[in-house]
């Protein structure tokens, strides 16, 4: 019996009892991973660490949608300076909601499956933007918060930060992804 | 590995504060020091930030961590800004008369190829006030920001993000992940022992800066994948207990005291005064409406 999957705007959009359990799950990994790695201090004039967990809220955001992205990557990042006794702070907390916000965009093109190279292509792109996007939103905001030059927010925090969750980022994601696909045939559960 | 929330239960008067106080208390506080670059200003915020941490009795044993985390960033904040910037740092300051003290030879950055060449690095009266200031504006950021988790109960925090008129869903999946992050450290802690046993070393990860990271992926990818799917678990019983049909209510309310109430109206009142001196400071380019325009430097340092 062929089944036809219904595909609408509340898939992506709307928050239901998944959406919200994978968006807690995406926080605390990221929170969690970034605990781990946080004393992995980059050199350079902010507060950069070299963080393999970036790849949580590129893959949230890529397999369950930008609501999802955005929650695991701004309340994790939170959860990760919480735990680790640095506090709160926000502008960092809204770059990193930013770049799972922008890779869930892609989303609307692969509805979440990840079984060509093209869609996963799609997913490294909007990561890519994502990044570049959240960490120039969360530095560029350093210029007014902690009077920062522009020279010093490029130089010192968007290249290390941006370049570090670059790396880390788009290496992780396609593995992640592909490990992903596999889990869900092996499962049976999508 | 042993995961443990840094919330020390005590009772202070910080710990007292309902959590909604000190999140709006550091937002609105990071907004107002945000708009001046005026050491007396910085410097009474500072005093208050100091008083207010205080108050939490933490001590350096607990927080020390933190604090050489915060010690060391400010420190590279503050220096590395000024050489990234060849001492051009003061901003929103009107700088036409400054003071230079002396200039040492540096490399800054330069519009024409090849872009970085010799240039003096001054260092001016100006220069260096604004280099304590924001040196201070930071500090003072981190006292408040820093007793948040140590005086917050983890669990409160869904509640209060809630009570901030943030949705039921999202606060709940805020709770959702504070509860879920020791099951994620342990199923860290079993991936890494199980990953040992079979030769992975995570402390000594050979190859360049890609190799490296592209081996990390034995740890990431069971933890992440175990996760997902796991939760396809959560979710079945949550929709089993219908969910999401219904607005939930929390175990823990949180009940303002007049003087939470207090403090709410004073921080709100506090940052519209200051943004409105700030913006009349913008027409009047002299006498006290202009005083978070200045630096405010002694006539004696700056004549």
């Amino acid at each position: 019996m062929a089944v036809t999957e219904k595909r609408s705007a509340s898939q992506i959009w709307g928050v239901g009892v998944r959406q919200i359990v994978y968006m807690a799950l995406g926080a605390a990994l990221y929170g969690g991973l970034s605990w781990v790695t946080n004393s992995l201090q980059l050199p350079s004039a902010g507060n950069v660490s070299f963080r393999p967990a970036i790849v949580i809220p590129l893959f949230f955001g890529a397999v369950f949608g930008p609501l999802v992205g955005l929650f695991a990557g701004g309340i994790g990042n939170l959860l990760g300076d919480y735990i680790s006794g640095y506090g709160v702070f926000w502008n960092w907390d809204v770059g990193n909601a930013l770049i799972g916000f922008i890779a869930g965009l892609a989303i609307l093109y692969t509805w979440g499956r990840y079984n060509t190279t093209q869609k996963i292509v799609v997913a490294e792109v909007l990561s890519a933007i994502g990044i570049i996007v959240g960490i120039s939103f969360a530095a560029l905001n350093d210029m007014w918060i902690s009077k920062l030059s522009f020279t010093t927010a490029v130089t010192g925090e968007i290249f290390p930060a941006a370049g570090s969750d670059l790396i880390n980022g788009l290496i992780l994601l396609p593995i992640l992804l592909v490990a992903y696909n596999a889990a869900v045939r092996r499962t049976g559960r999508a | 590995m042993l995961f443990n929330f840094p919330y020390i239960k005590r009772d202070t008067p910080i710990h007292r504060l309902d959590p909604r106080v000190k999140l709006i208390l550091l937002f609105f506080f990071g907004l107002a020091v945000a708009q001046t670059s005026n050491f007396w200003f910085i410097l009474a915020g500072l005093i208050f930030a100091t008083f207010y941490y205080s108050k939490a009795r933490l001590k350096w044993s607990e927080t020390r961590h933190a604090w050489i985390f915060i010690i060391v960033l400010n420190f590279m904040i503050v220096v590395g800004n000024y050489f990234l910037s060849a001492g051009s740092v003061v901003q929103g300051v009107d700088l036409s008369h400054q003071h230079i003290l002396f200039s040492i030879p540096f490399f800054g950055f330069k519009s024409m190829p090849p872009f970085i060449g010799p240039a003096p690095l001054i260092f001016s009266v100006e220069s260096i006030t604004f280099m304590i200031t924001q040196g201070m504006r930071n500090f003072s950021i981190a006292l408040l920001a820093v007793p948040i988790p140590f005086t917050t109960d983890p669990s409160q925090m869904g509640v209060a993000f809630k009570g901030m008129g943030l949705s039921y869903k999202f606060s709940y999946a805020i709770d959702l992940a504070f509860r879920f992050l020791p099951t994620v450290a342990r199923d860290f802690s079993t991936t890494l022992d199980a990953q040992r046993a079979r030769g992975f070393e995570i402390d000594k990860l050979r190859g360049g800066i890609f190799g490296k990271i592209a081996r990390l992926a034995p740890m990431v990818v069971p933890v992440v994948i175990g996760s997902v799917v796991g939760a396809e678990d959560i979710i079945n019983a949550m929709e089993l207990r219908c969910f999401g049909v219904r607005k939930r209510t929390w175990y823990i309310e949180l009940h303002t005291r007049p003087l939470d109430r207090m403090f709410i109206a004073l921080i709100l009142i506090g940052f519209g005064a200051f943004t409105l001196l700030n913006i009349l400071g913008n027409f009047y380019t002299l006498g006290p409406l202009h005083f978070l325009h200045t630096q405010g430097i002694p006539h004696f340092l700056a004549p």
